[in-house]
């Protein structure tokens, strides 16, 4: 696990501090019933503020999801 | 604090097993993350208490408001943005925009801002209610450049502020400084326009947290810091005066010692407020008294008691001044312009707020005097806070007389002049009584604190009891000294609070206010629900007295038990209320 996605776990367990490691990098929104859309603004509150971005084309689908965050942080910080 | 350190701190929050503390967060946008960031200061500042927040419906300010009345909750925050009062106000609104919009607009928000205060007011008839006003910038929709006030600007803003000044009357209102929050956060990094059209929460995630400190602040009272030490040299006044004389000493414009004067005017205000002012200073008796004698001194010497001069550690003066106070460390703050007198002083009373006078930077005499500021400020000034510096003066003129005196502390006692007022009336509304009890440890009978609404609650039971004692005697008034909250059980009345100042010790007011429960309850026992806490060591050396040994949790206290303790005392005259 790089940096990047350690980073990224943490900013899950903040937001969705019952699931353990593991089941954060299997998350998204339609294997959670407690990810609604407060979790998904929520989330890129906390990844903005965690990796000093800002999102400004929220496509939902970008969101949906840990991995789909990450590939798009992979491509938003490098 | 970050967003993901507030969701940290919830989590912590979420495992206490504390009572619950429940704030109605009433706002029209969406709180949001404020919601989070507010319950993490709240679980911060209320350490025991599980914390949960509240909210109302989205759109509907006038409504939530209104909700906050019948709110199962401890205590309410009203949080309004212009959009709020109009919706036409907010970047998500549609509507169109024309002078006479404008015009529309202005009367829709009289009539909502009225509909808020009344709501407000009612509130705060069961809870304490925190306000914030507009904190965001007028979208720009009248015709006017920006850089010129419009008439829609201006009559919004008077509206708030009338309405700011209306809900300001409320005793249990607190409004947050839009002062503070300009210092706090410049006014183009609150708004985030983009989280404003995702989610309708207006704010950026660093204003919000500010936003959500201020408010947890607001809502519980301050523990105001009591008394202030303060050196002489260099920071008093400019320049030493064992050195330069008396004349030679400056707080002018002339000499570029204005800062002094600044200061000085500072110390008067916190004097008249009721802080108590001492002076520990290594000199010479003689200069410290010449110079605090110039007439053009911009606070009065007698303001200064008492005035500890010597050439000992600075410490040794302070630990005497806290005891002629009889007050701790920890309310406490000491000035001087020495980092090596400050840090002697920490060292020995690590409990005391040390804050450098900043000699040699005028600018940051300001940061100083806001700072001060927020250590001695509180919510409204009470009788008590005028003549607690004159009752301490009059105490340690009446120690000196017991001390000239034969016959003892009861033969001394009888011939004080001393009247007790006991007020039975339950005065739930009094911030003296509550300020007392939550202020008070040395004669506490078990460290127990009240919230307001809290307060409240406990004497809605039919049986509970409130007992206000007051105390003058030839020495002068020490106003409101004691208070006992109870209940009443048939023969038996169970005591559950009482505390006492300790500007009151050592005059007998217990045993009178014991007297006075069984004389007007007509009672057999009176139990207490007594605790040890690290500092309530007097009431626990006054209950050993009657007890005859260590009290413990539920001791009781006979009507036997005390009038054979009490035989020695000689009554003052009383005066008994309700």
């Amino acid at each position: 696990m790089d940096e990047m996605e350690k980073r990224l776990v943490a900013c899950f367990s903040a937001v969705l501090p019952e699931l353990g490691p593991e089941e954060i990098r299997r998350a998204s929104a339609t294997s959670l019933e407690s990810w609604d859309s407060v979790t998904t603004v929520t989330l890129l509150a906390v990844v903005e503020e965690e990796f000093g971005i800002t999102v400004d084309d929220v496509d939902p689908a970008k969101f949906d999801s840990f991995q789909n965050i990450l590939a798009y942080l992979q491509q938003a910080v490098r | 604090m970050k967003l993901v350190e507030a969701l940290g701190i919830l989590e912590a929050v979420k495992r206490r097993n504390g009572a619950p503390l429940t704030c109605f967060l009433a706002t029209g946008f969406n709180p949001l993350h404020l919601s989070a960031f507010l319950a993490a200061e709240l679980g911060l500042l209320f350490a025991d208490h599980k914390i949960e927040i509240q909210r109302g419906l989205y759109g509907d300010l006038v409504g939530n408001v209104s909700r906050l009345e019948k709110a199962d909750a401890q205590v309410g925050v009203v949080l309004m943005e212009w959009a709020d009062l109009d919706a036409r106000l907010g970047i998500r609104s549609s509507a169109a925009c024309s002078p006479a919009v404008c015009a529309d607009i202005i009367a829709t928000v009289r009539t909502r801002a009225l509909r808020v205060q009344k709501a407000i007011e009612e509130a705060t008839t069961r809870m304490p209610v925190v306000v914030c006003f507009p904190t965001l910038p007028l979208p720009p929709i009248s015709f006017f450049p920006g850089w010129q006030a419009g008439s829609l600007e201006i009559e919004l803003n008077a509206i708030v502020h009338t309405m700011r000044s209306q809900v300001s009357q409320c005793a249990q209102v607190r409004i947050v400084s839009l002062q503070r929050i300009d210092l706090t956060c410049a006014l183009e990094k609150r708004f985030d326009i983009e989280s404003e059209l995702l989610a309708g929460f207006p704010y950026r995630l660093e204003y919000a947290s500010a936003l959500a400190n201020l408010l947890a602040q607001l809502t519980r009272k301050p523990t105001p810091k009591k008394g202030l030490i303060t050196d002489l040299d260099d920071t008093l006044w400019r320049g030493l005066v064992g050195e330069v004389g008396t004349e030679g000493i400056s707080w002018d414009l002339d000499h570029r010692s204005q800062m002094h004067a600044f200061y000085q005017r500072m110390l008067g205000a916190l004097a008249a407020e009721g802080v108590l002012l001492g002076i520990a200073s290594k000199n010479e008796r003689t200069f410290v008294d010449s110079a605090l004698a110039r007439k053009d001194l911009a606070l009065s010497s007698t303001a200064f008691f008492p005035i500890e001069v010597s050439w000992g550690p600075k410490s040794g003066a302070v630990s005497r001044i806290l005891k002629t106070w009889n007050i701790g460390p920890d309310s406490v703050v000491f000035v001087d312009d020495s980092p090596l007198e400050l840090a002697e002083v920490k060292a020995s009373h690590p409990e005391i707020e040390c804050l450098q006078f900043p000699t040699n930077n005028s600018a940051a005499i300001y940061d100083l005097a806001l700072r001060l500021r927020d250590l001695f400020g509180k919510s409204a000034l009470l009788e008590e806070d005028s003549i607690r510096a004159q009752s301490i003066r009059q105490s340690h003129v009446g120690a000196n007389d017991y001390e000239r005196t034969s016959g003892g502390r009861a033969h001394f006692l009888e011939h004080v002049e001393a009247q007790l007022n006991l007020n039975f009336t339950k005065m739930l509304l009094d911030p003296r009584a509550l300020e007392l009890v939550n202020k008070t440890n040395q004669f506490n009978l078990n460290g127990k604190r009240y919230t307001e609404v809290s307060w409240r609650n406990y004497f809605r039971n039919p049986e509970s009891f409130l007992l206000v004692t007051s105390y003058t005697d030839k020495y002068g008034p020490l106003g409101k000294i004691a208070v006992i909250a109870g209940r009443q059980n048939g023969k038996k009345l169970n005591v559950d609070t009482w505390v006492m100042s300790c500007r009151a010790f050592s005059r007998r007011i217990e045993y009178m206010c014991l007297e006075q429960l069984f004389k007007k309850f007509d009672i057999d026992e009176i139990e207490l629900d007594y605790m040890k806490t690290d500092r309530n060591s007097p009431l626990r050396e006054f209950l050993s007295d009657v007890l005859g040994g260590d009290p413990w949790p539920g001791c009781t206290i006979s009507r036997q038990l005390l009038e054979s303790r009490s035989n020695a005392l000689r009554e003052p005259q009383e005066m008994t209320n309700g």
